[in-house]
């Protein structure tokens, strides 16, 4: 699987990560997949919500260090 | 042996029912609203600007500022201790679900929190409240002030939300950049988070039980705040949410959650109100209770700029409260801006506004002395079943979402 592209979201707070996510996925290709990582712990409910809403596909959800979230989600 | 260990028991389920995974908003929604009315049964209803404010003036007062040293001590001012033991109770959900961390954003974001704090100062002393006084607590209290604050509010968040899109197209730059995350932990790491948020948890309910003896109201007080903080953070509670997710991703999950608590609250209050339960005082000062002198321009204009204000903070009150006990620096920021400017506002800002108002323009609306109490709680529920309809038609068409 090709990662398009990597959206850094650490240190931020709601609702930057959900727009930043928002705009980046305005310029993605069906069937790209985009990596996020960040911090906020709103995170962790908001998007797999908004990907149920939108249709986009959230392939993996993980932990990459402690505190710092990475999810893998693609395009519809 | 091998086997037993690798079924939780029956307490760690329950721990794991709270702290596991986050709380559907509704829950949290209508949880505070509970406690609200328990609250104004016990006293007066939920409040948080008048508390921050509290803090400001006894910063200003310490530093040794002469207008401010007649401010009452945060210790026995209930609201400024329910702000706090709100924190404290954020802080004990965040540990015990280990979520807790600090967590440093971009120096573009810190800028946009003090500025979004010193903004909600300025609206809360400029409207009489926030999104909890006159809009979570005001609006079951069938103010009319607390509708059009809340319309100012509406306007507000949707103004600057624009910006923030328009500032991220424009200016990526302040969002991004160097960030930093201390004392993180993971799922199977830092058990010591647990463990200090059991002990945080019951210093505070200490402290509640050494007060009760002088002053029950404030062991209430304290009681509540650990429990609404603990119920925001678990729950992600937060009215800019409610406000402003419809118009950026359509969601609606925290529109309705708010909604929830309104509706609840709404039934509580009416009945406080109409019985003129409580606190030993005349039926009148009962029903005017939470019902301030901001119909109509005072109230607009003041909700706007608060609207404004927690947009750009990313946390209304009680948002940037239980932000700051989770570790969110950047709401760190808000609350500090929020605690100096609200004061100064209060001393300089709102005369020179309020003072060429007319009274017309700044008086206390009761609902229901002009359309009875069927008439006003039919019409405040009207208003809420209108926005509910609003924001799962939105959601569906997209029709006002940003993205």
């Amino acid at each position: 699987m090709e990662i398009k592209s990597t959206l850094d979201c650490k240190g931020l707070s709601c609702p930057m990560p959900m727009m930043k996510l928002a705009k980046a996925f305005k310029e993605l290709n069906a069937g790209d997949v985009l990596e996020m990582i960040g911090t906020d712990p709103g995170t962790k409910s908001d998007l797999p919500k908004w990907c149920e809403k939108t249709g986009n596909e959230l392939l993996e959800e993980g932990e990459v260090e402690s505190g710092v979230f990475r999810f893998l989600i693609k395009k519809k | 042996m091998a086997d037993q260990k690798k079924e939780p028991g029956v307490l760690r389920e329950l721990f794991n029912t709270f702290f596991a995974k986050h709380w559907p908003v509704w829950v949290g929604g209508v949880t505070l609203g509970l406690l609200n009315i328990l609250l104004f049964a016990v006293k007066s209803p939920w409040g948080a600007s008048g508390g921050i404010n509290n803090w400001g003036e006894n910063v200003f007062k310490l530093i040794g500022i002469e207008t401010f040293q007649n401010a009452s001590p945060t210790g026995t001012n209930l609201y400024a201790m329910l702000c706090l033991i709100l924190v404290a109770g954020a802080f004990v959900g965040a540990l015990l679900s280990k979520e807790f961390a600090l967590r440093i954003p971009p120096k573009g974001e810190l800028v946009k929190g003090f500025i979004g704090g010193a903004l909600m100062a300025i609206g809360a002393t400029l409207g009489l409240g926030c999104t909890i006084g006159s809009f979570f607590s005001g609006v079951p209290a069938l103010s009319g002030g607390a509708i059009i604050f809340t319309i100012g509010l509406f306007i507000g968040t949707i103004v600057a939300l624009k910006y923030l899109i328009w500032e991220m197209e424009k200016f990526p730059k302040i969002s991004s950049g160097k960030s930093f995350t201390f004392l993180a932990v993971s799922e199977n790491n830092g058990k010591w988070q647990v463990w200090l948020g059991w002990i945080v948890a019951i210093a505070v309910l200490i402290l509640a039980y050494k007060v009760a003896g002088t002053n029950g109201v404030l062991a209430w007080f304290i009681i509540s705040g650990l429990l609404m903080g603990l119920i925001c953070q678990r729950s992600r509670f937060c009215i800019v949410k409610a406000f402003r997710d419809p118009f950026m991703t359509g969601e609606s999950d925290g529109s309705v959650g708010v909604m929830a608590g309104l509706v609840i609250t709404l039934i509580g209050f009416t009945a406080i109100k109409f019985f003129g339960i409580g606190a030993g005082e005349t039926l009148r000062a009962r029903e005017m209770t939470w019902v301030f002198d901001q119909f109509w321009l005072r109230g607009l204009i003041g909700g706007f700029i608060f609207g404004l204000g927690m947009t750009v903070a990313g946390g209304c009150a009680v948002g940037t409260l239980w932000r700051v006990g989770e570790g969110q620096v950047k709401l760190w920021m808000a609350a500090l801006g929020f605690l100096i400017v609200s004061p100064l506002s209060k001393l300089y800002i709102v005369p020179a506004i309020v003072d060429i108002m007319p009274h017309t323009m700044k008086f206390k609306n009761y609902l229901p002395d002009y359309i009875g109490y069927a008439g006003a709680f039919l019409l405040v529920l009207a208003i809420i079943l209108i926005w509910y309809v609003f924001v799962k038609w939105n959601e569906k068409t997209g029709r006002f979402s940003a993205f």
